[in-house]
């Protein structure tokens, strides 16, 4: 993780066009949120599609917060995910009460991410509805002001932030899996975790919530970088989706699956886009869900599993003389 | 009033059903969630459009084109993409992200070919209505609550009085029963799926005399699909029927009282509601979860 984290810090200093740096924040953005989605889903065993959810009331939060008392988004984004983790409560308690797996779990998560989506058009005396809303512009001299207001000029800057948020929530996700909090021991057999002693439903409870807030705090990020959320974009299933993609493609369940997927998915949509999407829009999604169908079924457990399966292969292929010399003994 | 929009929520929630029981025979006897539902309702009204437009078509003579090149496509799908993946222990995220992906693939194709326009068509039963009693009931509306019933009542005889429907009961209950009398669960599942896909491919036939057609409207009634398929409950055909027309009563209310967005609102938390307290559907049998 060190080494991974000292290249990204290098390639800061590389002279890189703005394309390629933007890039790079997305694609570190989508690490991070799939590293979030990847806490509570990859380990519960719970594919949840309406991680927007909690995305958009991080992303509101702050920025309401921002737009009307002039709050720092740095306390604002605190206070998203604050709000997220007690909607991701709501859902949460009751989904693992009574035991929603599954189908059932899927459809619910989705259920949550429409209500939040309707409800933020709704609302739209606050929320602006479908027409969105944009963060007020403030024109900073001074380096520290635009620290506290988390608003820059250049890429570079939100390049070394989300950098910053992506090695926390791999930490945390490496702290989870390791100490107390048992998710390895659960992700493997949660009947049997259970069975040891390990109080399975208070666990992922607490990883649900983590990963909430994780995800709320990107929606800040995201408010911040692209000074502009609608409803559709920030709450809609495509951001739910992208988040599981990420971490499904990579290796859910895995803590470097999530970067893995979107190392190879991000950059990979958006030079498809910048290529072709100008001249024939929708092909570059086209291709994109192509690449989908095709590594999953190639791949079912994900890119981090690969060198497993390499390994496994070389392994068989040495063991067939052997095998068949015990054969012959017995 | 208050008879009009129960009229009105009625043909609705049928129109509903009718998307949502193609759904429902996957969902049930396959135990995948095909996220790619609405896509294929989407690729069967633009196939209705097209007919119309180019050929001059009918849309409800269309039927006899769509349908059997659903159930192809249906068939094709299924060997290249859902196949592969059954029966692992990834079975249940993989299918769903495969299916998302391929909703994806169908959106997008629709985009390349046709562009985002809405687009609709007018034919004679455009802007009719019919007068009942001093309740309007719009033509094209009635018409598919009419197909909407007359499917459920066909289904339900191929389910339950022929052989092939008695197997799809039995893969439906108990895959490995199934196989041991001698079902080729394969075959079934093909079948199923198949004629899950050409029963959305025959429900976009019936919505598109009444509906705008373009790439994402698939995305409005998959949602909506999967609700209606958990409130009446897996592999309930009339399970599928009420949900639906619960739901077009609760839309029809609440867009009467409330706003639009409400009443979706509603809706959804009636399906939290419903899931967490009796995951099996209102007419569901037995929890299968």
């Amino acid at each position: 993780m060190g080494i991974l984290a000292l290249v990204l810090l290098v390639v800061y200093f590389l002279p890189l066009t703005v394309f390629a740096r933007h890039i790079l924040v997305l694609t570190l953005f989508y690490a991070f949120m799939g590293t979030g989605w990847n806490l509570m889903c990859g380990y519960a065993g719970r594919l949840s599609l309406g991680h927007a959810a909690f995305v958009a009331v991080g992303a509101y939060t702050s920025l309401l917060l921002f737009s009307h008392f002039s709050l720092t988004p740095w306390i604002g984004m605190i206070a998203g995910g604050l709000v997220a983790v007690v909607v991701m409560m709501l859902i949460a308690y009751p989904s693992f009460r009574f035991g929603l797996i599954g189908p059932y779990f899927t459809l619910a998560s989705i259920a949550v991410a429409e209500i939040v989506h309707y409800l933020l058009i709704y609302g739209r005396d606050l929320t602006g509805g479908s027409l969105g809303m944009s963060l007020p512009y403030v024109k900073e001299t001074t380096i520290i002001n635009s620290l506290i207001n988390l608003q820059f000029d250049g890429k570079e800057p939100y390049y070394l932030v989300i950098l910053g948020f992506w090695l926390v929530g791999l930490l945390v996700t490496w702290k989870m899996e390791r100490t107390r909090y048992y998710l390895e021991a659960i992700r493997e057999d949660q009947d049997a975790a259970a069975a040891l002693g390990i109080s399975v439903n208070k666990n992922l409870i607490i990883a649900a919530c983590i990963s909430a807030f994780m995800v709320a705090i990107g929606g800040t990020f995201y408010v911040q970088y692209f000074r502009y959320i609608d409803p559709y974009s920030i709450a809609g299933f495509t951001l739910s989706l992208n988040m599981a993609l990420v971490a499904v493609i990579g290796g859910s369940g895995t803590l470097f699956g999530p970067t893995i997927g979107a190392f190879l998915l991000i950059p990979l949509t958006e030079i498809l886009r910048m290529t072709l999407g100008a001249q024939i829009p929708g092909l570059h999604l086209f291709l994109y869900g192509i690449l989908l169908v095709v590594c999953i079924i190639f791949l079912p457990k994900g890119i981090a599993s690969l060198p497993g399966i390499i390994r496994a292969k070389k392994a068989k292929n040495d063991q067939k003389p052997e095998n068949q010399a015990s054969k012959g003994v017995l | 009033m208050l008879l009009q929009i129960i009229a009105s929520g009625l043909l609705l929630g049928g129109i509903y059903a009718l998307v949502s029981v193609g759904l429902n025979l996957i969902f049930g006897v396959i135990k995948i969630v095909n996220l790619a539902h609405g896509d294929f309702l989407m690729m069967a009204m633009y196939g209705t459009f097209f007919l119309y437009t180019v050929q001059g078509i009918n849309p409800y003579v269309s039927t006899l084109i769509i349908f059997p090149a659903f159930v192809l496509i249906g068939v094709l799908i299924f060997r290249l993409i859902i196949k592969p993946l059954l029966g692992k222990a990834e079975t249940e995220v993989n299918t769903i992200i495969a299916t998302a992906g391929l909703g994806f693939v169908l959106q997008n194709l629709a985009l390349m070919l046709w562009k985002s326009d809405f687009r609709a068509i007018e034919t004679n039963l455009t802007g009719k209505s019919y007068e009942f009693a001093g309740i309007m009931l719009s033509a094209g509306r009635t018409w598919a609550f009419v197909v909407c019933v007359a499917v459920a009542v066909l289904l339900y005889y191929i389910l339950m009085k022929t052989k092939v429907g008695t197997h799809v009961r039995a893969v439906s209950q108990d895959t490995e029963a199934a196989t041991l009398m001698g079902i080729n669960v394969n075959k079934i599942y093909t079948l199923t799926f198949a004629f899950g896909i050409a029963l959305v491919g025959l429900a976009g036939v019936i919505l598109t005399p009444t509906f705008y057609v373009y790439p994402t409207v698939g995305l409005y009634f998959n949602t909506m699909a999967f609700i209606i398929v958990v409130l009446g409950g897996l592999g309930s055909f009339t399970g599928a029927l009420i949900g639906g027309l619960i739901i077009g009563l609760i839309e029809s209310f609440a867009g009467v009282m409330a706003s639009a967005e409400l009443a979706q609102v509603f809706s959804l938390l009636i399906f939290l509601i419903i899931l967490f307290v009796r995951p099996q559907g209102i007419m569901g049998k037995s929890a299968r979860v």
